[in-house]
């Protein structure tokens, strides 16, 4: 009786703590919420968003981000899901497993050091000024990684039952690859690519020695150009009130981004599961 | 007895006249097969007739399913996986030099134990796949072949009407019956399957079954079973395989009723498993 | 590769048994319907017991028989064993009816006393008809296919000496009622022969699968 009495109280103490610490966990989520909303809500206007620097708007940032975001989809995301490919149906060899190796470590990388290696490549090397190229080169190199990666896991959860009754119909294996197993695969690859975009849409160093920041939009592939995390910083480091507050402002748009993304995920793969 | 040379590559293609059975369909020469280096098949020696049904059957692990596989060139996509000797379809070796295995595996279909339609196709792209996956649609009526073959494989009247409808939303003997007619779409020449009813109940068992008798007319039929009472029904002639070898080979009524070797004997009456 | 014992196991030596124990009733039936004939006695009564649990025991092992084709779809030696006991239990049976149409037959004409024709070749006779229920019986229990090459040579003397009895009979008129009661008797006894025959090719396919017929 008296043990029954004890291990009801441990569980609940066990609960309690469990409970806490989510709490706490939480805590700093809801505070950098709360604190960006409420300072950068205040901000936001059809003027702040499409305007220039100069007019009192956030507007080259808001074009830089989107036009980084399609500029190194363009590049990372083919080079990723083929990688991808790569490694889920003809991986079984040391090669791939190497590949494998370097991949995992990519993910993790500094990206300062990303940023840095795009400058010495890119904007001295093959450009000779800052330019969206190079910060779009500099995201690739952090996109293409977590694509392959999510790529290839995604594909290998298709059964592989369906590559052998494709293959056991006298399919050649790229079209069972191309028309069997990645539409199978569609969903993860979505998913993956999606939260991939998000991470890099809010990545800051690589893009300080790549696009430098501008107050003007887009200039063409050899000027500088600004972006939602250059500006988040520049305006932050400014000791006038009017200029940080625009910072939070930016710092909600930016936010907003990442959110959308994630909900567009959740709601892709809510859709598949109900299926 | 022999003049065949045993090489993994099957750089010699001569076969002993005497040894080629003018009935049969498809036919393995001192087939032996491997998995790394475990051996799975040792110097088999078995014919399938044409347009009868044959079944192999055998305890787990006597190598069933490596055998039927090294007929349509499956074997090899394993890795690791090699094997020596001939397989002959229609008297030609189908491991030759010049053999595309893409083709083989056109002209010998397979249907698997558990049901695999095309997950993200619907029920007639599915039955169609193999003809669009192929390239072997040019000039062909996709409808008129899809409708003969879900007749054919006795699931017409069930879906003609849901013919849209994801390959993945009918019930498992349904899905099997899909698979059946899809590789039936292909025409090929000899369907092979593997424990075709081990994931299905009773009543969809016997389903397949008739179907099976009733491919006979126009195909060659191999069928792996661990199911004694299977082969005896639907089977014109059966091969018992045990421990890689070929034990046994003869008609069904003869291997049930009177068989020949005391292995042969036990296994089938239950007293080892 | 160990055998395991199956359930089918039980189902058989069940069904081996009852069998068995019909050949011991069936022999003891026509060993007393020929000692009461040989010897002039009425044994109709006890032969009749015999007789008609024999018809009750086939009915059993029919029965039995068919449970386990139902239970167990029997392949091989068990289903020829089983085809084949069905096949020996109702020659049993036959054994048990002519050794009671014996006494009947000996009750009708002769009751108390003796009517044997012609002693030698009724000795004979019952001779190698007793030497043939004993060995069919032997060859089941034994499981000895082999043994019906020589139930067969022995069938062949039967018949010889069932003709030769016929064609003195031929010569003799049917006037005694002994004439009658041992061409009856006579006649039983060379049905027993043949289904002696019988069980030694039934037990000749259980050991080979082969239908033999050598009647």
């Amino acid at each position: 009786m008296i043990n029954y009495t004890l291990r009801k109280f441990k569980n609940r103490l066990f609960f309690v703590l469990c409970a806490v610490c989510v709490t706490i966990a939480v805590i700093p989520l809801l505070s950098i919420l709360y604190e960006v909303v409420s300072r950068g809500a205040p901000q936001l206007s059809i003027n702040f968003l499409t305007q220039k620097d100069a007019d009192g708007g956030i507007g080259p940032a808001i074009q830089g981000t989107f036009i980084l975001i399609g500029l190194t989809s363009v590049i990372g995301i083919p080079v990723g899901v083929l990688s991808g490919v790569y490694l889920a149906e003809f991986g079984n060899n040391k090669y791939a497993a190497s590949i494998r190796t370097v991949n995992d470590v990519l993910t993790e990388f500094p990206s300062i050091v990303v940023g840095i290696t795009a400058f010495g490549v890119v904007v001295l090397g093959i450009m000779g000024s800052y330019s969206p190229l190079a910060g779009a080169v500099a995201l690739s190199f952090i996109l293409i990684p977590i694509v392959a990666r999510t790529t290839e896991e995604s594909l290998k959860l298709v059964p592989n039952s369906v590559r052998e009754a494709a293959l056991a119909l006298g399919v050649h294996k790229w079209r069972t690859t191309l028309s069997v197993v990645l539409p199978a695969a569609k969903g993860g690859l979505v998913t993956g690519t999606l939260l991939a975009i998000a991470r890099i849409a809010g990545e800051t160093a690589p893009l300080i020695m790549t696009v430098l920041g501008n107050a003007y939009f887009f200039q063409g592939f050899s000027s500088p150009m600004d972006a939602l995390p250059l500006r988040i910083w520049r305006d932050s480091l400014q000791p006038y009130a009017n200029l940080q507050a625009q910072g939070w402002g930016a710092a909600l748009v930016l936010i907003l981004i990442v959110l959308s993304l994630n909900i567009a995920v959740r709601m892709a793969s809510r859709g598949r599961l109900r299926r | 007895m022999t003049n065949l040379k045993m090489s993994n590559k099957n750089k010699d293609t001569t076969i002993n006249i005497e040894q080629v059975r003018p009935d049969a369909k498809m036919q393995s020469i001192a087939l032996s097969a491997w998995f790394g280096s475990k051996q799975a098949l040792k110097d088999i020696n078995l014919t399938v007739k044409a347009n009868a049904v044959t079944a192999i059957i055998g305890p787990s692990g006597c190598g069933k399913s490596t055998f039927i596989r090294c007929l349509n060139r499956m074997h090899e996509l394993v890795p690791n996986a090699r094997m020596s000797g001939q397989v002959l379809l229609d008297g030609k070796n189908i491991y030759g030099n010049e053999t595309d295995p893409v083709q083989i595996r056109r002209r010998v279909g397979m249907v698997f134990q558990k049901p695999n339609p095309f997950p993200t196709m619907s029920i007639f792209d599915n039955v169609a796949a193999g003809l669009k996956l192929t390239g072997t649609k040019k000039g062909q009526n996709l409808n008129e072949i899809v409708k003969k073959s879900l007749q054919q494989a006795t699931l017409w009247d069930e879906v003609k009407d849901d013919l849209k409808k994801p390959g993945t939303s009918i019930s498992g003997g349904q899905q099997q019956r899909l698979c059946i007619a899809r590789a039936i779409a292909l025409q090929p020449e000899v369907i092979l399957m593997d424990e075709p009813c081990s994931a299905l109940d009773p009543v969809a068992t016997a389903k397949i079954e008739e179907l099976i008798v009733s491919l006979k007319h126009d195909y060659t039929v191999a069928i792996v079973t661990h199911n004694m009472q299977q082969a005896a029904r639907v089977s014109d002639f059966t091969a018992f395989l045990y421990l890689g070898e070929l034990v046994e080979y003869g008609d069904t009524r003869s291997m049930f009723e009177n068989p020949k070797s005391e292995i042969t004997e036990k296994y089938i009456t239950g007293k080892f498993g | 590769m160990r055998d395991m014992s199956r359930l089918l196991d039980i189902g058989l030596e069940q069904l081996t048994s009852i069998v068995l124990k019909m050949g011991e009733a069936a022999e003891k039936a026509v060993r007393t319907s020929i000692a009461g004939f040989m010897g002039g006695q009425d044994v109709s009564e006890q032969v009749s017991e015999l007789s008609e649990m024999l018809v009750t025991m086939t009915v059993t092992v029919e029965d039995k028989a068919f449970e386990l084709i139902v239970k167990y779809q029997p392949v091989a030696s068990d289903l020829r064993i089983i085809n084949s006991y069905m096949k020996i239990a109702y020659d049993f049976e036959r054994y048990g009816r002519y050794a009671w149409d014996i006494s009947l037959t000996h009750q009708r004409f002769a009751a108390s006393r003796k009517c044997v024709h012609n002693e030698d070749l009724m000795e004979k006779m019952v001779d190698k008809t007793l030497h043939m229920v004993r060995k069919s019986i032997e060859a089941l229990r034994d499981n000895n296919g082999e043994m019906v090459k020589s139930l067969a040579e022995t069938e062949n003397e039967v018949d010889k000496i069932y003709s030769s009895y016929l064609d003195i009979l031929a010569e003799t008129p049917l006037a005694a009622e002994g004439g009658i009661c041992n061409l009856l008797v006579i006649r039983y006894l060379e049905r027993i022969a043949d289904h002696a025959t019988y069980v030694g090719e039934a037990i000749y396919y259980i050991a080979t699968g082969e239908k033999i017929i050598l009647r």
